[in-house]
């Protein structure tokens, strides 16, 4: 027992050590270098599983060279505006990346080559499993240690401009409606049938 | 009408033959948890299944809020207005269930409710909105006042010696449910999602499982179920062996009761923050520590399943500190145990980090579900006329205080979860002080001796909720019976007649 507890303290004290490895990289130190468009127009209401979206992504042509050497990857994410997140804390805004909430879909993740610096696009259809909300696009580029080093967004810095929104699916189905209601009705009316034969078995 | 006058005489020269050993009243003496005999631990068995299964329906939704959420594009409003929903039902309907079980006994009212609010189980996979998810959770919270009919069944079916033992574990097994929902759902939901279907139609066929096995549960308890050792109401009633009571009688009795009230309230801070912990553990852990859906759900059942020994302690504990300090040990105990889980619930809101916290939030359950179990250590001794009122109001108060604290501390987001916990833990220990003001005149309180001013006896407090008309018409005679089976409560020290009790406390 006693072993056992030293154990868990020494990796507790340990793991302490490793948080600053990981994990402590702020939204406002990003620089916010990618140029993001995406085929939504603004106020324009897509359906989830339906509609496609096509997003363009890639470094601001007018930066020095050498600002992205250090991009490996480009993850490409649908986040919700500030109108969705009122009264949701789990879709909180917040500096510290690992923590954030903002942007909680994957829409694609692709490799950055610093020496071929054209921009790159994809056509992505809205996953089943997005709820409706109001929403822009975020492409954050990660180094080799899989760390944030910079962003891009469609939208501008205060999430005000060129929003748009998903319709979700409702997730219901025909069968489901009709399964719900037979099974609700065969309980109400197994219980009268139950009464009726107490009621004839005590005569 | 011949053949019942028949069966009435051939019982009482022949008393008919239980499994079990019983008392005058037919009730088990002893209770061995894994027999099913009819009709002792058969009735046990079927009524802590169908309590059970409610409980897995009632919350069934909060390990799934998550997914439902997104779906429903609910906001943390909507769900903690559902949550209140869920439990708030069930506060009048505990009242009404215990009356109906005065009336009609335990074995029909339960099914008829469990059968009633089944389809508002169905129709949750059909919910589209944050106000018919909120009905949903109230119509299929009312099948919480099944606890009341537990409770009233098993102190029908069982004697004072083991009535606490047998109402913890039934309410125990039963509030298991709590936590087994918050392992199931999220289980059957992986499962339904990994054959194909989408997140959002996932969860929806999901909730059949509980659904069904309600209305399972329900069809057992009126097919095998009997009300009393002896049998059904009806047939007794028919039969002259069960004396039909007036509604307004049971009711005014039972009111009337203060002891009623303090353990309405005690009983709030108890039982009800369990099901307020049961509502918003699940994403208590998910949120604040970053968890997967599947891993808060574990976290989340663990409160939950600790009922499997915890409730069952309490019931055990009351039982045994009455066998030497009587109904004033009971008292006691319950006092001490459910202030130290009020002191755990205070650690557990201030506690940051997940290792300790999943420690903590489990000696917190355990304290909390002992103190239930304590509680229905008391109750069935309260009254004997309206044993089922008094059930009902107490279970009802559970559910008040479990309304109130969601209402107060887990409504929106004026405070963060931990810090509602941990005022939720100081409400627990202020709320649990009015146990000091219960005092039974033949048994003593917390603080005070049996009276002695008068020779007070089991026979006078229980036959003082009939009259003299109702006396000489012999509805009485259940209730002297109990009185005269309830003498254990003095403790050890104490014998039987009915002489000057000794002054000398043993606390």
């Amino acid at each position: 027992m006693a072993t056992a507890r030293a154990l868990l303290v020494a990796s507790l004290v340990l793991s302490c050590f490793l948080l600053p490895c990981y994990g402590t990289v702020l939204f406002s130190s990003l620089q916010g270098t990618l140029i993001v468009t995406a085929s939504p127009t603004s106020q324009q209401v897509l359906k989830a599983g339906v509609d496609k979206i096509t997003v363009t992504w890639g470094v601001n042509q007018t930066l020095p060279a050498g600002t992205d050497s250090s991009y490996k990857t480009i993850k490409v994410k649908l986040c919700y505006a500030r109108i969705s997140q009122v009264d949701r804390p789990w879709r909180k805004t917040v500096d510290l990346l690992k923590k954030d909430r903002t942007c909680q879909h994957k829409v694609a993740a692709r490799p950055y080559n610093p020496a071929n610096r054209t921009s790159q696009s994809l056509d992505w259809t809205v996953a089943r499993d997005v709820p409706t909300a109001t929403y822009f696009i975020r492409a954050y580029a990660y180094d080799a240690d899989d760390k944030e080093v910079a962003f891009g967004q469609t939208t501008d810095a205060n999430k005000t401009t060129n929003l748009f929104q998903v319709q979700a699916i409702s997730g219901r189905h025909a069968t489901i409606d009709i399964c719900s209601i037979c099974f609700s009705v065969f309980s109400v009316v197994s219980l009268f049938g139950f009464f009726y034969n107490e009621k004839r078995k005590a005569h | 009408m011949e053949v019942e006058g028949q069966a009435t005489s051939v019982k009482e020269s022949q008393p008919p033959k239980f499994a079990l050993p019983v008392d005058s009243e037919h009730k088990a003496t002893e209770f061995r948890m894994f027999s099913v005999a009819a009709p002792h631990m058969r009735a046990f068995h079927l009524s802590w299944v169908s309590f059970f299964a409610c409980f897995v329906s009632t919350f069934a939704a909060p390990p799934l809020l998550p997914i439902i959420r997104d779906n429903l594009n609910l906001t943390a409003s909507d769900i903690g207005n559902a949550g209140i929903a869920s439990v708030s039902g069930a506060v009048f309907a505990r009242i009404a269930m215990g009356t109906a079980c005065d009336l009609f006994g335990p074995r029909l009212a339960s099914a008829s409710l469990i059968l009633l609010t089944a389809p508002a189980v169905y129709f949750t996979s059909i919910a589209s909105s944050s106000t018919s998810f909120l009905l949903v959770r109230f119509f299929t919270g009312f099948s919480l006042s099944t606890f009341v009919s537990t409770q009233f069944w098993m102190s029908s079916m069982f004697s004072a010696p083991v009535v606490g033992t047998a109402n913890g574990v039934a309410g125990g097994w039963g509030n298991l449910g709590g936590g087994a929902t918050q392992l199931i759902m999220p289980l059957v939901f992986g499962l339904i999602r990994d054959i194909g279907a989408a997140k959002f139609t996932a969860w929806r066929i999901a909730f059949f499982i509980p659904a069904l096995f309600q209305t399972l549960s329900a069809f057992a308890v009126l097919i095998f179920g009997k009300d009393l050792p002896d049998g059904n109401f009806r047939r007794l009633q028919k039969a002259g062996d069960k004396t039909k009571d007036k509604v307004s009688n049971v009711f005014f009795h039972g009111i009337t009761n203060y002891r009623g009230w303090i353990l309405a309230l005690t009983y709030g801070y108890c039982f009800g923050v369990e099901l307020t912990i049961d509502n918003i553990v699940a994403e208590y852990f998910y949120d604040r520590f970053d968890l997967k859906l599947h891993t808060a759900g574990m976290i989340a059942a663990s409160f939950g399943l600790a009922n499997i020994i915890s409730r069952p302690a309490g019931g055990v504990l009351s039982d045994v500190v009455a066998k030497r300090f009587g109904m004033r040990g009971r008292l006691w105990a319950l006092w001490i145990v459910q202030t130290l889980g009020g002191v755990f619930c205070i650690i557990l809101g201030r506690v940051g980090s997940l290792g300790p916290s999943i420690v903590v939030m489990i000696v917190f359950s355990l304290f909390v579900q002992a103190a239930c179990g304590l509680t229905f250590g008391v109750v069935p001794f309260v009254s004997r006329r309206s044993l089922g009122l008094i059930s009902g109001m107490t279970g009802g108060g559970g559910n008040v205080g479990a309304v109130l604290t969601q209402l107060i501390f887990f409504k929106g987001s004026k405070y963060s979860k931990e810090t509602g916990i941990m005022y939720m833990g100081v409400m627990i220990i202020c709320c649990t002080l009015p146990i000091c003001l219960i005092y039974f005149p033949q048994w003593g309180g917390m603080f005070c001796g049996p009276s002695s001013s008068k020779i007070a006896t089991e026979e006078d407090y229980y036959m003082s909720e009939w009259n003299s008309e109702e006396k000489e018409k012999g509805l009485h005679l259940a209730s002297l019976k109990f009185a005269d089976n309830s003498r254990r409560e003095r403790g050890r020290k104490e014998d039987s007649e009915t002489t000057p009790v000794d002054e000398s406390t043993h606390v």
